[in-house]
């Protein structure tokens, strides 16, 4: 019969293992509002997600309204790179 | 966009961000915009697909005739918008249990159709029996699809809730 004392390293490296794998899943929910994080988001996903956040002002925030609030129709954002001619 | 030999990396500058605050003019008639952010309009876009076919396809057809785009179209984009409110509009009055519980599970599901099969069912049988909008795959022989197979012991409950 083993003596106890010789499975407590065992349990240490469980318990760590558990609290490391936890701590990140938990991490994660808590950004991303309680769902799964997004994986392989491609342009037309970065695109919603940035039109999501204009409308709801939160990261992953979604709403079902038929309507807009007034100030979602000059809120769009375009990107630019400068060019310098010189 | 992976970059290789045959496909180089575009030059990046340091991008700086435009925008712009003043609204349309008077003249262009003003709809409202739709409120819908991503998941509810992927859950609902198979219904406003059934709904809005011809004002899209104008749009569309517009869209690929035209010169400029944007500017030709506006009509027809806002055909577009006004139906595509309407149809979020009834889903909301008449299916919105089933609706938000569709969307919740898509969005925790990184947007993927096929994992929220279970939560579609309820859905697509409430909206054909108050919207009669059933949902249709395109470019498929057309068959309306409003129960994705349902396992059995499920089947006995949507069948009793929707149709009687």
């Amino acid at each position: 019969m083993i003596p106890f004392e010789a499975l407590l390293p065992y349990g240490v490296i469980i318990i760590m293992f558990g609290v490391a794998g936890t701590g990140m899943s938990a991490a994660k929910l808590l950004r991303e509002g309680g769902n799964k994080p997004r994986v392989h988001r491609d342009a037309w996903d970065k695109m919603m997600m940035e039109r999501d956040m204009r409308l709801t002002k939160e990261y992953r925030k979604q709403s079902d309204e038929p309507i807009a609030p007034e100030e979602f129709k000059t809120s769009s954002v375009w990107r630019a790179s400068r060019i310098w001619d010189d | 966009m992976t970059t290789s030999k045959t496909n180089p990396r575009e030059p990046h500058s340091l991008p700086y961000y435009i925008t712009d605050p003043t609204p349309l003019p008077s003249h262009i008639p003003s709809v409202p915009e739709i409120g819908a952010t991503s998941a509810p309009l992927l859950s609902a876009s198979y219904f406003i697909g059934a709904r809005c076919a011809p004002f899209n396809e104008d749009f569309m057809l517009c869209r690929s005739q035209s010169r400029s785009g944007e500017i030709d179209c506006l009509k027809e984009g806002r055909r577009v918008t006004r139906c595509a409110i309407s149809v979020l509009d009834d889903i909301n009055k008449n299916c919105q249990a089933e609706f938000r519980k569709h969307w919740g599970c898509l969005e925790n599901e990184n947007h993927d159709l096929s994992r929220c099969r279970l939560d579609e069912a309820p859905l697509n049988a409430c909206v054909a029996k108050f919207l009669n909008l059933t949902k249709v795959i395109p470019n498929s022989d057309g068959t309306p699809i409003n129960d994705y197979e349902t396992p059995s012991f499920f089947k006995n409950k949507v069948k009793a809730k929707y149709e009687q």
